[in-house]
């Protein structure tokens, strides 16, 4: 017994040394930490977006890791806090106060949807907590002083850069009769409007449906057979669409049922992402104009290259426009914070804005202090097969945008700020394209 | 608008008004006959969907939608017995709100157990080649899977018209909506007769799935997509109204189609399939073709 006893107590005391030295403080087999710290994430695991929620997730659990495997940040190791907000804008809110209050992370990555994000800004705000977007993209979310935010940064082309790269790109092709279909939120109405401005810039003698029929609901129906024909009934020689993720699918796939050569009778310009390419296959159609904000394929360097082949040995997937993004997303903020030696937020933003980052997408990107947006660039072309390559469609005749290039000048941008953008002072008329800068 | 363009639209709100009437028609056989308002109808809707998508990617594009259609159908009448089973012969006597959080708790386990078993991700589709191609009518394009949509809606149709007033089962199911106890009192297992009723049920929004997956991507939001439009359409047709629920497909159909074509009406499309449901309620609580609860 007294054998017993002494061998259970020296088994004790070599758990609790096990456990001193292995567990809760998260040392891995070569770090030891000195805590840990969440990174929060609301995001569509499951909702109309969850194509690019799942897409998203995955990458930022992996940069958390890759971050980790470097020593954290500050000496912390970084874990990433996911809920799923189901694409809805009240549950987003309800994930970010929780993320913020309860779960008190250092950071957020911004969700899928501007309403979204433009919902979430305030309490980010409000609670002093960096958001770092890599996905929502209204340009109001960094110039609409109700939602500007000293702790927001965007490291995605925003609705200005794509829409007016959207239209310069229909003015090349062309185009004098456009059909129009967009999302009706935020995110939609700010990208068109961009698009519809660039386009008329070039040719003020194009035509496009009646206005009052560019918008679809959002979310919207899966059925697309009203809008299929009333782009029959208006022979358009453009389609012009930002619908994306399941609408997008759905659209295309009924369309190509109407018409096989749809798309050859009609040729559309669309926003679109190796999430939309990889959900249709092959049956994605060829000869379609696309606008992509980081598809791996079209800007392959050494480091993204390298996380290309991590992402698909670890998912058995190709990592999508916004897996790319949010890598960087996280690594923007872990890089300031390691510089600012701190989680405060207003250190932290002092080593992003006027920064420079090195990003996946294989060039280096600075976050403007004016607007904090970063002069990320934008991919254009032409989807045509792979050649058996990647089970998706890729693109020919591409071009990377540089973001300086098609980032808003400081002029307009100031104008906007001002308010000098607007019908008679009303600031819910606000539009860049009613900007004295603009017309010139 | 021209002919042209109003036989476009009118086919295009026909094909919308199909899968619909599919869905809603099993939704109102359930309520007609059992009382029960069954809010998981949609999740065996989007089951079935999921289903049909993985045995035709297993077995390949040319039997696929075919082998997909059979083993779907029989999944979805098969976790419809289970629910009826479970779930619903404990609330029957229970009211409304009873029963519909009993069958709203289905419609997140089912929902939670769809992404645990399929992932989050959409899945698609093709065709069978039968149903490809396309049709030219008067200068436009018309999907020749749309037309197999309203085909079979008109064939589901008459099937559940035909089995509920030219056969044995259908006057069981009519005199149980009567009058079950006075059934149950001549002999027949209403126990039995009730699961039945439920598994066509679920079969119907099954065959809703079946139907629409090669047409749109099959994803975990499929449930609530289609619920709240069968809902609109059982009250504008009628609970319990096979004819109802065909009526009310077409006229949110025709709404929705039209509506969205019209620059003027565009805005609102969506929004007069709710007021004429609300118009409705108003006027004919029961429906068009319901009869007034006793």
């Amino acid at each position: 017994m007294i054998r017993l006893s002494r061998a259970l107590a020296f088994f004790a005391v070599g758990v609790l040394f096990a456990t001193a030295c292995g567990g809760s403080s998260g040392t891995n087999t070569t770090t030891t930490f000195k805590g840990t710290k969440k990174v929060g994430l609301s995001i569509a695991l499951s909702g109309q977006s969850n194509l690019y929620g799942h897409a998203i997730s995955q990458s930022l659990l992996l940069a958390a890791a890759d971050i980790n495997a470097k020593g954290g940040v500050n000496g912390y190791k970084i874990e990433m806090d996911i809920l799923d907000d189901a694409t809805t804008v009240d549950k987003a809110v309800a994930n970010t106060q929780q993320l913020i209050l309860q779960d008190q992370v250092v950071a957020l990555i911004g969700s899928v949807t501007s309403a979204q994000c433009a919902a979430e800004t305030p309490v980010a705000r409000q609670n002093k907590i960096i958001t770092i977007a890599a996905t929502c993209n209204s340009y109001q979310l960094t110039l609409e002083p109700d939602l500007v935010s000293p702790y927001w940064v965007s490291i995605v082309p925003n609705t200005y850069m794509e829409g007016t790269s959207a239209g310069q790109l229909a003015a090349k092709l062309g185009a004098k009769k456009i059909f129009i279909v967009a999302p009706k939120y935020l995110f939609g109405t700010s990208e068109t409007n961009a698009f519809v401005a660039s386009l008329k810039k070039q040719n003020a003698n194009v035509t496009f449906n009646d206005p009052a029929t560019w918008y679809v609901p959002f979310p919207t129906n899966p059925r697309w057979d009203s809008t299929i024909n009333a782009i029959q009934a208006f022979h358009p020689d453009l389609v012009y669409s930002n619908i994306f993720s399941q609408d997008q699918v759905n659209f295309i796939k009924q369309a190509l049922a109407v018409d096989p050569q749809f798309f050859t009778k009609y040729p559309m310009e669309t926003l679109s992402s190796i999430d939309d390419f990889n959900a249709l296959g092959a049956q994605y159609p060829q000869g379609m104009h696309v606008y992509m904000r980081a598809p791996f394929f079209a800007l392959s360097n050494a480091k993204l290259d390298a996380f290309v082949k991590e992402y698909h040995d670890k998912y058995n997937e190709y990592p999508s426009d916004w897996a790319v993004m949010d890598n960087d997303a996280l690594n923007v903020w872990a890089t300031a914070a390691n510089k600012a030696g701190s989680f405060d937020s207003d250190k932290v933003m002092k080593e992003i804005l006027g920064k420079s980052f090195v990003s996946l997408r294989g060039y280096t990107f600075t976050i403007r202090a004016q607007d904090h947006q970063a002069n990320v660039g934008e991919t254009i072309g032409t989807t045509t097969d792979s050649a058996g390559k990647y089970p998706f469609v890729t693109l020919k005749d591409l071009t990377n945008l540089k973001g300086d290039d098609i980032l808003m000048s400081t002029t307009l941008m100031q104008e906007v700020l001002d308010g000098k953008c607007e019908n008679n002072g009303d600031p819910k008329t606000a539009n860049f394209a009613l900007c004295p800068s603009w017309s010139k | 608008m021209n002919p042209g363009n109003l036989l476009l639209f009118a086919v295009g709100g026909l094909s919308l008004a199909a899968y619909l009437f599919i869905v809603t028609a099993g939704l109102s056989l359930v309520f007609g006959a059992l009382r029960v308002i069954n809010m998981a109808h949609g999740s065996l809707y989007m089951i079935a969907a999921f289903v049909t998508v993985v045995v035709a990617n297993q077995v390949g594009v040319a039997a696929g939608f075919w082998a997909g259609l059979l083993v779907a159908v029989l999944a979805a009448g098969a976790v419809g017995a289970v629910i009826e089973v479970v779930v619903l012969r404990r609330v029957y006597r229970q009211e409304h709100l009873i029963q519909l959080l009993g069958t709203y708790a289905v419609t997140l386990i089912v929902a939670g157990l769809v992404r645990l078993i399929w992932g989050g991700s959409y899945r698609t589709m093709v065709a069978p080649a039968l149903l490809t191609g396309s049709l030219q009518i008067a200068g436009f394009s018309y999907a020749r899977y749309s037309f197999f949509m309203i085909f079979a809606a008109m064939l589901i149709g008459a099937g559940v018209y035909l089995m509920l007033y030219r056969t044995s089962l259908g006057r069981n199911i009519r005199a149980a909506v009567s009058d079950s106890e006075l059934l149950s009192a001549s002999g027949v297992n209403v126990k039995v007769l009730f699961t039945t009723v439920f598994i066509i049920g679920a079969a119907l929004a099954g065959l809703g799935g079946v139907i629409v997956a090669p047409s749109q991507a099959v994803g975990t939001t499929m449930d609530s997509d289609i619920l709240v439009l069968a809902f609109a359409i059982s009250v504008i047709g009628g609970l319990g109204s096979i004819v109802g629920s065909l009526v009310g497909s077409v006229i949110v159909g025709e709404v929705i189609s039209f509506g969205l074509a019209n620059p003027a009406t565009n805005p609102y499309a969506l929004a007069f399939v709710f007021i004429i449901m609300v118009v409705v309620l108003t006027i004919r609580p029961w429906g068009l073709f319901g009869i007034a609860e006793q």
